[in-house]
């Protein structure tokens, strides 16, 4: 990112002038009070939004002057975990995480098995042909977790993706985006958990009033 | 290609599915569209057997100049002979007085007509055939002048006029038809645009994720169209079937009312071909209301 900015209405930037650079594989916290501008900075890197000033490049592409037919293709790339998961309601478990693969045309069988190893990992896969409404806050969220996960996405964006887990689940599911970091996916967690940004001692983003204000190592610090 | 076999599975399985999650809605569209192919289908089904008799009355038509009388034998056949050069006549049959009066015996109840009767009253005539090419109202109209300034032909009998009366009411059949069709099409064009947009708008969270996975924009709208195109042709089969069953069971109970408009003609249900033409069409109109939908729910 480079000078990017992002006004909704003329005049009231969500973020202003903000340049980061994030590698394959590497771990970083976004951490700001809410209205900061973590959701829009999110929403910038898989295209849902397109910034007003600047320029951002992800996976090679130029999301501000990214056509509109190539949005998908890039998406395929990242994996979005949404603060409210976004899942099909009238979908079974297995269908809702299946569909990132879907999308790209995996046949059904190859889709079923992912989604079967995923749903195991995030410990879900008893609940694989249960509807997303007969499920708690916490398994949504897992769910919503385990669809961002399933394709081996390159980029992992994910909005307060333990907001509704208790501690030990936040763990297990901080270890999962840990490891796919590992396996090289750079991954980008919008987060006001501190104990979890302690925890892991990794690089945290600090916006405030949509500027960035802070941009180092965790370890030590508390917001 | 495999590919593309398990997308087309995947959206076939979500159109589908579109329809069970809007089942009374899904059904009052194939309901119209069915009940507007039913009229539609009705009225081709008229046209099709009437066009059926004229492409009969075509193939039969055989046009009889029946002769003066006093004439010999010889000039009988001259006569015959003359007429056989003109250019849309296919063959020339001589018929003498005797030959007629023993067709008419053999006709029902010809006999007790000519019972009493002294001598025999029936003129020699010229069964005249026109090339089968030539088997339209230009060709009759030719013979016709041909005939005229033929010394020897007393009167000619070929019933142009009943034939071109027919045509026209034939054909006035049809385009009464394509004006129903016209109408009942837009109708139809509009209930099921507004059902796939209904479904669009109920939908509109699951559009959104699926666009938000990385769906394209076809991954995302195919079903829709899929939808409208299935809901046509499921209309386009019932319509179909209400007509074959309506057809078999009318047609008996009608047939001396039909004999007067089809004659010896027996009425006939579509073919194969004309049947899954009804289907298409059901199935284009579907598909033209749901990209009709798409079109409005983009802008």
């Amino acid at each position: 990112m480079y000078h990017v900015s992002k006004a909704y209405v003329a005049g009231a930037f969500a973020l202003q002038d903000v340049s980061l650079d994030v590698s394959r594989g590497e771990f970083v916290f976004l951490t700001g009070a809410s209205g900061a501008g973590k959701t829009t900075l999110l929403q910038l890197l898989f295209a849902a939004e397109r910034p007003s000033e600047g320029q951002i490049v992800v996976l090679g592409r130029n999301i501000a002057r990214l056509r509109g037919s190539a949005v998908p293709a890039l998406r395929r790339r990242v994996g979005v975990v949404f603060q409210d998961f976004k899942l099909l309601r009238q979908r079974t478990v297995e269908e809702n995480v299946g569909v990132t693969l879907d999308v790209v045309g995996m046949p059904r069988r190859e889709v079923r098995a992912k989604v079967f190893t995923m749903l195991k990992q995030v410990g879900l896969q008893h609940r694989r042909y249960h509807h997303p409404v007969s499920l708690s806050g916490g398994e949504q969220q897992r769910v919503a977790i385990a669809r961002a996960l399933v394709g081996e996405p390159e980029i992992l964006l994910a909005d307060e993706p333990t907001g509704n887990l208790d501690p030990d689940l936040s763990v297990e599911i901080m270890d999962l985006m840990m490891s796919a970091a590992m396996r090289g996916t750079a991954v980008l967690v919008a987060t006001h958990d501190v104990g979890l940004i302690e925890r892991y001692h990794k690089r945290k983003l600090h916006l405030d009033a949509g500027r960035l204000v802070e941009d180092g190592p965790a370890a030590g610090r508390t917001e | 290609m495999r590919r593309v076999a398990v997308i087309l599975a995947i959206l076939v399985r979500s159109a589908l599915r579109g329809m069970q999650s809007s089942a009374v809605a899904s059904g009052i569209a194939v309901a119209t569209i069915a009940i507007a192919l039913l009229l539609i289908g009705a009225f081709a089904l008229v046209v099709v057997n009437m066009q059926g008799l004229l492409d009969r009355f075509g193939q039969d038509l055989q046009i009889t100049a029946y002769l003066e009388e006093g004439l010999s034998k010889a000039e009988q056949s001259l006569l015959a002979e003359r007429v056989s050069t003109v250019e849309v006549v296919g063959r020339v049959r001589l018929i003498s007085k005797q030959q007629a009066l023993e067709r008419f015996r053999a006709t029902r109840g010809g006999a007790a007509l000519l019972e009493g009767l002294e001598g025999n009253p029936l003129p020699a005539s010229l069964d005249i055939s026109l090339l089968s090419e030539r088997r339209t109202p230009e060709g009759l109209g030719i013979l016709n002048k041909a005939l005229d300034g033929l010394p020897g032909i007393a009167e000619v009998a070929h019933g142009q006029e009943w034939i071109e009366g027919y045509a026209r009411a034939a054909s006035l059949a049809r385009v009464s038809g394509y004006a129903l069709g016209a109408v009942l099409a837009l109708a139809t064009l509009l209930i099921v645009s507004n059902t796939i947009r209904l479904g669009l708008y109920a939908r509109e969270d699951e559009l959104e994720i699926l666009a938000l996975v990385g769906a394209s924009r076809t991954f995302v709208r195919a079903p829709f169209l899929l939808e409208g195109t299935l809901q046509g042709a499921i209309g386009g089969v019932l319509a179909l079937g209400v007509l074959w069953a309506g057809f078999h069971l009318l047609v008996p109970q009608l047939q001396y009312g039909l004999a007067f408009f089809l004659g010896n003609t027996e009425p006939r249900f579509f073919a194969v071909a004309e049947s899954l033409k009804l289907i298409s069409g059901g199935a284009g109109l579907g598909l033209l209301g749901s990209l009709a939908a798409l079109m409005a729910w983009r802008s």
